[in-house]
């Protein structure tokens, strides 16, 4: 059967995909160039580490799903994700492809486990995917993706619980698709960050550091934790954190920590952690 | 200039936490704002901007606010965050013109203040 080798966390942001275009061809803005090298060691991972299938819970923007029709969870089953405009125009990278055998998989075992998902055929991948990826890989994109968007633009939003569950579902959906397949789980958003309001721009690095360290080995402290709470000292945005829990929920107990970075570029927490299956 | 710290606060004018019924309220401010994310359309708004959005059923006080580029008062009237953002970027704004807006600072300021430092872990850790 396939078998979950590990995964990471990691925050996404426009401007962070915006300044890797920037930086890669000339000079990098010194305070993403500190996220750059951040990052080196999740791309060394990943290379090591060889996935054959890479499940990403993310969240998309209104750029791809409207609030016409809005899913609260969404699986991307298609050969192929473009990459959605957001009304900057594409950056240059290829479309993400994706792997239908191993996505129906998934898609039935989610759902026979009470995860009713919506299953989209046609998914366009926004900077919730795009913004970090080109700092860890490149392409071609080194294995097929399995996109899991969650809304985070529109309370409600799942719960924390909810999304520890989710991850033990994609769990157990690896566990019984056969074949040796080697899975990492990523998931990304957050960290702290408020992109409106007065509060426009605040930053909790003191919350943000807290977070990395706990997650490995205290995930029922963090889940406890109200998202009211989340949002009240790490801004409105920093409710994406909950999305990390089923990376987290997705890995074993033995999952052990790699690695973990964390630098405030601006206006969002740029954070990273990395956790290894003790079997690889 | 001395630009405030943040609050802890999670009601209006520090936050928009966005919800169900603020999505009620800005169906059509969201459905104009998004069809922005096109080339085209991006075209025929700057063209025409008060043409364009009738087509979209905005009301004449939203279109107001549009004109004005009143991104807080967008907010207020149910436009979603990543709704507004493609408005500013048609008309050459950006996510900062939106925040320095929000917190009645100046742009310049906004950006010279971010990140804005808070501390402080959650109620109970």
């Amino acid at each position: 059967m396939a078998q979950v080798i590990g995964g990471f966390g990691v925050s996404h942001s426009p401007s962070m995909g915006y300044e890797y275009d920037k930086g890669i061809t000339g000079r990098f803005d010194p305070r993403w160039k500190v996220w750059f090298d951040g990052l080196q060691p999740v791309k060394r991972w990943l290379a090591e580490a060889r996935p054959d299938q890479i499940v990403i819970v993310y969240n998309d923007h209104l750029n791809h799903f409207t609030f016409d029709a809005y899913p609260t969870f969404a699986l991307g089953v298609a050969d192929e994700f473009p990459q959605a405009d957001e009304g900057f125009g594409l950056r240059p990278f290829p479309s993400l492809a994706g792997d239908t055998q191993f996505g129906w998989h998934v898609a039935n075992y989610l759902v026979r486990h009470e995860f009713d998902l919506t299953i989209c055929e046609d998914m366009k991948i926004d900077h919730g995917i795009y913004s970090w990826l080109p700092y860890v890989t490149a392409p071609p994109w080194p294995a097929p993706v399995l996109p899991l968007a969650v809304n985070m633009v529109r309370h409600p939003i799942p719960t924390s619980q909810r999304l520890r569950k989710l991850g033990e579902a994609i769990r157990g959906a690896i566990a019984s698709y056969p074949g040796n397949a080697r899975v990492a789980v990523i998931a990304t958003g957050g960290m702290s960050h408020q992109i409106s309001g007065a509060r426009f721009g605040m930053a909790n690095e003191e919350w943000d550091r807290y977070f990395l360290a706990h997650l490995t080995n205290d995930l029922d402290k963090l889940v406890a934790i109200p998202q009211e709470e989340i949002m009240r000292i790490g801004g409105t945005e920093a409710s994406e954190l909950a999305l990390w829990f089923a990376m987290r929920g997705a890995l074993s107990d033995n999952a052990h920590h790699v690695y973990d970075f964390y630098t405030f570029p601006q206006i969002t927490g740029c954070g990273v952690i990395v956790l290894d299956e003790a079997a690889r | 200039m001395t630009v405030p710290k943040p609050t802890q606060s999670l009601e209006p004018p520090a936050s928009f936490v966005y919800t169900g019924p603020m999505s009620t309220c800005g169906r059509n401010i969201n459905r104009f704002s998004l069809s922005l994310k096109l080339p085209e359309n991006r075209k025929a708004f700057l063209a025409d901007s008060n043409a364009y959005m009738t087509r979209f059923d905005l009301s004449k006080a939203e279109k107001d606010l549009v004109q004005a580029r009143d991104w807080t008062g967008l907010l207020k009237a149910g436009g979603h965050l990543q709704a507004i953002l493609k408005i500013a970027t048609a008309v050459g704004e950006s996510l900062w013109h939106i925040g320095a807006h929000n917190a009645d600072l100046e742009v310049a300021d906004m950006i010279a203040a971010c990140p804005r430092r808070v501390g402080g872990l959650p109620e109970g850790v």
